[in-house]
């Protein structure tokens, strides 16, 4: 039975007969093509311009890649919980999306060495009354399904006992559940909350505070057995803040001021 | 009512939606109605038990939610099989089997509708099977299928607003995307409703005029 | 022979969570089924009522429900009623949407039953002194129940499939939600929802086979 098993196996591995792999570095460079999933209902780190085209730092973050390695960059827009099944399902090579680097995805995930940092802060619906985070407690809020944001929001609410928590499947939709009073606060990205007060799209939004959230560093990611393209990442990443890239793109879109430090003291990544 | 930011631009953005929306359904009907058209008429010859595997597949794909199917489609030829295919080409080869599988059964339900006799009084006319099936059966099934298959092709496109889980995006989802930037979900939710409304509203009519002639006589 | 490791192992521990799940699914659907066939009485109803403005207002649903996709209509019924400053929490908008959807569906199938139900029996009825309500609610209603249960059972089965779209308005606690919160953080996608298509396909078989039984009883003469 056992060798029935194992033949057929062979049988169909032999039949599939996939050309011999090589690794995804070579595979991008010789397609000539990044594609990179970008999430564009997080301003400013991925949007769309006034001709819906795809902008912002992940964006720009995206096209300097592409640069690094000689080829063309594609964005291919994902909403956040749909980034890994993208990149598992094989429409993209590669996740330029402010990615938490959360051990629970490293499961599946190769992550690079964190490319951005984020603080996160509570955004609240005006006409809640929320001024702090501890504010939340006992309101409904939402988050974006399966964002490092959204789980640390759901802990909250079941160790408060009270309140509501709903995830929402996009970001967009998270923030036009606030703007709205379907919801009353939310967390994000204190970039996030900012560009989007600012906007003027969401009147009556208030950026209630920072969490007592970890800093939430976030990576490039690609596929967990492509060492060769993580290692490239990384020093990709190393060069970007070498040469002041990081700090020109973080002028750019997020305003002035010094960026966020990648180093975490006292340990080795 | 409206005060509106929405430019031509977005327009134009949102029509590449609708012919993204119209696409995929042309293409999901065009192959799911061959592939339905067969399998209805090997379900009714083979008779049930012969069938019974490819009725039980046919039935999943009407017994599981679509998202799903484009899901776990999506998966099983990327993730598992790692193979290279657009989400563009899932969409469409996930919603024509999901197609042919309604049509199928619309297929069967036309030929059961043809009375018998008539079909024996072909066949003792000396045609054979195929003359039978071309001359007799098609076009009195057709009266009967017809409305149903119009049905169908309009469910399709309604459905295929599901696609935008394998990143195509179609009508619904450059709509988001537009609220996204210009945050006026109303109107722009009305615009893309009333899109879907004026493509589908005739043709359903049309199949309802088709219906009540040819159920007369 | 994957170049993909399987791991049914970790999935089917979430097994029970995605069983609650399908219990809220059957939820939405049987109590988006008994309200959608209430609503579409009404509407059948109204259609019939000879009043102008209430007819072409329940045309109006009638064709909205059925040439616009479900989709959309849930989305409009959390985030289309939000820009009015209604808020619904997910449940209410998924079940408000489907069965919008299932009434304006139902309804069509009502008038076509009508049609099977000669005019000579309201006539009879008005004769032995009913009003109009009494005789259709008498005489019409049991009978045209009676000859749309096919299509009310396939609709109940699309009202189960529909539970899937809650997901795009928050909602997390029915079989899709779960399944989808559950992909989110493990993304072990392909096994997840093959479990949740599993389900959903035993929720539907149930139901087709339970209104098979229930017409044998319901139908015998």
């Amino acid at each position: 039975m056992k060798f029935t098993v194992a033949f057929s196996g062979l049988v169909l591995a032999a039949g599939l007969a996939l050309p011999a792999h090589a690794d995804m570095l070579d595979d991008v460079i010789s397609s000539g093509t990044l594609r990179c999933a970008v999430v564009l209902d997080f301003p400013p780190m991925g949007m769309r311009d006034k001709d819906n085209k795809p902008a912002g730092f992940d964006v720009d973050y995206c096209n300097d890649l592409a640069k690094a390695l000689g080829v063309k960059a594609e964005m291919v827009e994902t909403t956040f919980p749909e980034r890994i099944p993208a990149l598992m399902s094989g429409k993209v090579d590669v996740g330029v999306a402010s990615t938490s680097d959360t051990l629970e995805r490293a499961k599946t995930v190769g992550m690079s060495v964190p490319y951005y940092a984020f603080e996160d802060a509570v955004v609240a619906n005006e006409k809640s009354g929320i001024k702090t985070w501890e504010d939340m407690k006992g309101k409904t809020v939402g988050a974006t399904a399966g964002t490092y944001e959204a789980i640390w929001l759901e802990g909250k609410v079941k160790e408060w006992g009270t309140g509501t928590f709903r995830p929402y499947q996009s970001q967009a939709d998270v923030f036009l559940a606030l703007s709205q009073g379907q919801i009353d606060a939310t967390v994000a990205t204190t970039e996030v909350a900012n560009s989007n007060i600012k906007s003027g799209n969401f009147p009556g939004l208030v950026n209630a505070g920072k969490t007592p959230m970890v800093p939430d560093y976030v990576s490039l990611f690609t596929r967990r057995d492509e060492y060769g393209f993580i290692n490239y990442m990384n020093l990709f990443i190393n060069q970007q803040v070498r040469t002041g890239r990081y700090a020109e793109l973080y002028h750019k879109w997020i305003g002035d001021g010094e960026p966020a430090d990648l180093t975490i003291h006292g340990v080795y990544r | 009512m409206f005060n509106t930011s929405l430019g031509i631009d977005d327009l134009i953005f949102l029509a590449q939606g609708a012919g993204m929306t119209i696409l995929v359904t042309a293409i999901a009907v065009a192959i799911g109605t061959v592939l339905g058209i067969a399998f209805g008429i090997f379900r009714y010859q083979a008779g049930p038990v012969l069938a019974a595997p490819v009725t039980f597949v046919l039935d999943l794909f009407r017994s599981i939610p679509l998202l799903i199917q484009l899901v776990l489609a999506n998966a099983f030829i990327g993730t598992v099989l790692r193979l290279k295919m657009s989400g563009f080409t899932v969409a469409c080869a996930v919603l024509s089997l999901y197609t042919a599988a309604y049509c199928a059964e619309i297929v069967r339900g036309g030929i059961q509708a043809v009375p018998s006799n008539t079909r024996r009084a072909a066949r003792s006319l000396g045609m054979s099977w195929f003359q039978d099936m071309t001359h007799i059966v098609l076009p009195l099934a057709t009266r009967i299928a017809l409305p149903s298959w119009i049905g169908l092709a309009l469910g399709v496109m309604k459905d295929s607003a599901l696609v935008y889980v394998v990143q195509v995006t179609e009508l619904l989802k450059s709509t988001q995307i537009l609220i996204t930037r210009l945050q006026e979900p109303l109107f722009l939710l009305l615009i893309c409703g009333a899109f879907y409304f004026i493509i589908s509203f005739p043709i359903a009519r049309f199949g309802g005029y088709l219906e009540k002639r040819w159920s007369n006589d | 022979m994957f170049h993909y490791t399987f791991h049914w192992n970790q999935a089917f521990q979430k097994l029970p969570q995605m069983l609650d799940g399908a219990l809220v699914t059957v939820e939405i659907a049987l109590a988006s089924m008994v309200l959608g066939i209430v609503f579409a009485v009404l509407l059948t109803g109204a259609r019939l009522s000879g009043w102008r403005t209430l007819s072409a207002l329940a045309t109006g649903w009638v064709e909205i429900a059925r040439n616009t996709p479900a989709l959309f209509q849930i989305y409009m019924a959390h985030f289309g009623l939000g820009s009015f400053g209604i808020h619904l929490s997910p449940f209410t908008s998924l079940l408000i949407g489907i069965t919008f959807n299932n009434a304006g569906y139902l309804a069509e199938n009502f008038r076509g039953a009508l049609k099977a139900i000669p005019e000579t029996q309201t006539r009879a009825g008005r004769s032995l002194g009913m009003t109009g309500v009494q005789a259709f609610g008498w005489i019409v209603l049991p009978q045209m129940l009676r000859i749309s249960f096919l299509p009310m059972t396939n609709q109940m089965v699309w009202a189960v499939l529909m539970t899937s779209l809650g997901v795009t308005v928050g909602m997390n606690t029915d079989l899709y939600g779960v399944t989808q919160a559950l992909n989110a953080i493990s993304f072990r996608t392909f096994e997840l929802f093959a479990i949740a298509a599993a389900i959903f396909y035993a929720i539907t078989k149930i139901i087709t086979f339970g209104a098979r039984l229930l017409a044998a009883r319901l139908f015998r003469y």
